[in-house]
């Protein structure tokens, strides 16, 4: 793989001025999301609206998984697994974003509003 | 007369009343050590969702066959590698392997399926395992020395080795086969608009109704984010690799899960790569081999794989993207896209 060339540097710079200009195009969005469903195996999902603030435990494979309602966004802030990989996804707000804990069977996602997104790539 | 008008004013309530949600079908399942979305739109209830729940039934078939720490045609396969012996693998299994030594060819050796036992070594093969830290450099160079690319391992035949305890791990391709069976299933099933979405990892077809399907592209440094999105319509896959999916810190330093056939460390350089393309096979695969081409190389690489339209996150903060996925990115703030640059492939 060989090193870019002074004509390559020139064509960068030309597109990267494309892409300056085209920046503008912007994804218009949706709304804000309503409400989270929080499901473990064998229970019926449970409904968060997502203007209530809340701490709520839900009961999983290995144990309790706490997810936090704050500010219209939800988390996962505590659950019995190792990998920790509910919670290194952060807030949830967008309509569909789906959060979840694997060994623990614990599914978090919100939905209402606008579904700005058919899936997220990641 | 009048039970006619009835019958045919139900009727036409019945078509007009139906909510545009009540097109779409969802399933869900966990499988393969992830969540799977299947997503239908525009098919009667009932056949979309008998299809969908073939398509669970198919992923935890191929969960079996392919964990290559299980009993299945993978998982065989290691056994006999780990005991010295020379593996033949069967016949599908065979064929994949085909198709990802030509993968490892066509990248220079940097899509690398060959190193399970270094995967392992930094416990990263398991969901249920979480490193605490990174194995002795000794250990990580001795199972570096022992790595026999693919391309050079896999026979002829089709057989393999003896290749004194190599372990296969193609986790960075058989996702997007699954995928691209998924949708290969449902299409069997007359389905012709849906996603497969498996962790983030997508294929879609058709569109959905009026429009066509909107992915959005995780920002790699704020989880719950979303950076930019790509409309996909007719059939693609987009398939993305990131450092934030599995890591570990230790002594204040981050240690993910991608790692660089090279060195047998993590990569550097680029937090996250997504890749569109019609295989989501070779898509799975691309995007890993990207992240470890590096910020410099990974126009090249996307070139050598056939990958035209691709997306990378860069540890500065910058964010590049190929001529031809440029038009067909929207970003969702400005600051996103004043970072964007266009990279042409060579």
């Amino acid at each position: 793989m060989s090193l870019l060339r002074p004509g390559d540097l020139v064509v960068v710079a030309l597109a990267a001025l494309l892409v300056g200009a085209s920046w503008a195009a912007l994804w218009g969005g949706g709304g804000p999301a309503e409400y989270a469903e929080l499901s473990a195996p064998g229970g019926a999902a449970q409904r968060l609206e997502l203007l209530q603030d809340a701490t709520v435990a839900i009961d999983g494979r290995l144990g309790d998984s706490v997810v936090e309602v704050r500010d219209g966004r939800v988390r996962f802030v505590d659950s019995p697994c190792i990998g920790r990989h509910c919670i290194h996804a952060g807030w949830l707000s967008r309509s569909g974003q789906v959060a979840a804990c694997l060994p623990n069977g614990v599914v978090l996602e919100v939905g209402g509003g606008e579904r700005e997104f058919d899936a997220v790539t990641f | 007369m009048k039970t006619a008008w009835l019958i045919c004013a139900a009727l036409l309530l019945a078509a007009c009343g139906q909510p545009a949600e009540q097109a779409e079908t969802r399933h869900r399942f966990m499988a393969m050590g992830t969540l799977v979305d299947v997503t239908v739109w525009d098919a009667p209830a009932d056949q979309a969702a008998t299809a969908a729940r073939e398509v669970e039934a198919l992923f935890h078939h191929l969960h079996l066959e392919w964990n290559p720490w299980g009993e299945g045609a993978l998982g065989r396969l290691n056994h006999a590698l780990a005991a010295g012996e020379a593996a033949q693998p069967d016949a599908d299994l065979a064929a994949l392997l085909r198709e990802a030594a030509a993968l490892n060819t066509a990248s220079g050796g940097l899509f690398e399926p060959a190193m399970g036992g270094l995967v392992r070594l930094w416990g990263f093969a398991s969901e249920e395992d979480q490193p605490a830290a990174p194995p002795p450099p000794e250990q990580v160079a001795a199972l570096l020395a022992g790595v026999v690319p693919l391309a050079e391992l896999l026979q002829a035949d089709g057989s393999l080795g003896p290749a004194d305890g190599l372990q296969l791990d193609l986790g960075g391709f058989l996702k997007g086969v699954a995928v691209d069976r998924g949708i290969a299933l449902l299409r069997a099933r007359g389905i012709e608009h849906a996603i497969v979405n498996a962790g983030g990892d997508l294929r879609a077809i058709g569109r959905r109704g009026e429009r066509p399907w909107r992915i959005g592209i995780r920002a790699a440094r704020s989880p719950g984010e979303v950076a930019a999105a790509v409309e996909i319509e007719g059939d693609e896959a987009v398939f993305t690799s990131g450092d934030y999916e599995r890591w570990f810190e230790y002594q204040g330093r981050r240690y993910h899960h991608v790692l660089d056939p090279r060195s047998g460390y993590p990569t550097e350089g680029i937090v996250a790569a997504t890749v569109l393309h019609a295989d989501a096979g070779r898509a799975d695969a691309a995007a890993t081999a990207l992240m470890v081409a590096g910020p410099e190389h990974w126009p090249a690489m996307a070139a050598a794989l056939g990958v035209e339209a691709a997306m990378v996150f860069l540890a500065d903060g910058g964010i590049e993207l190929t001529g031809a996925m440029q038009p067909r990115t929207w970003f969702t703030d400005e600051a996103h896209g004043r970072k964007a640059r266009v990279r042409p492939l060579p």
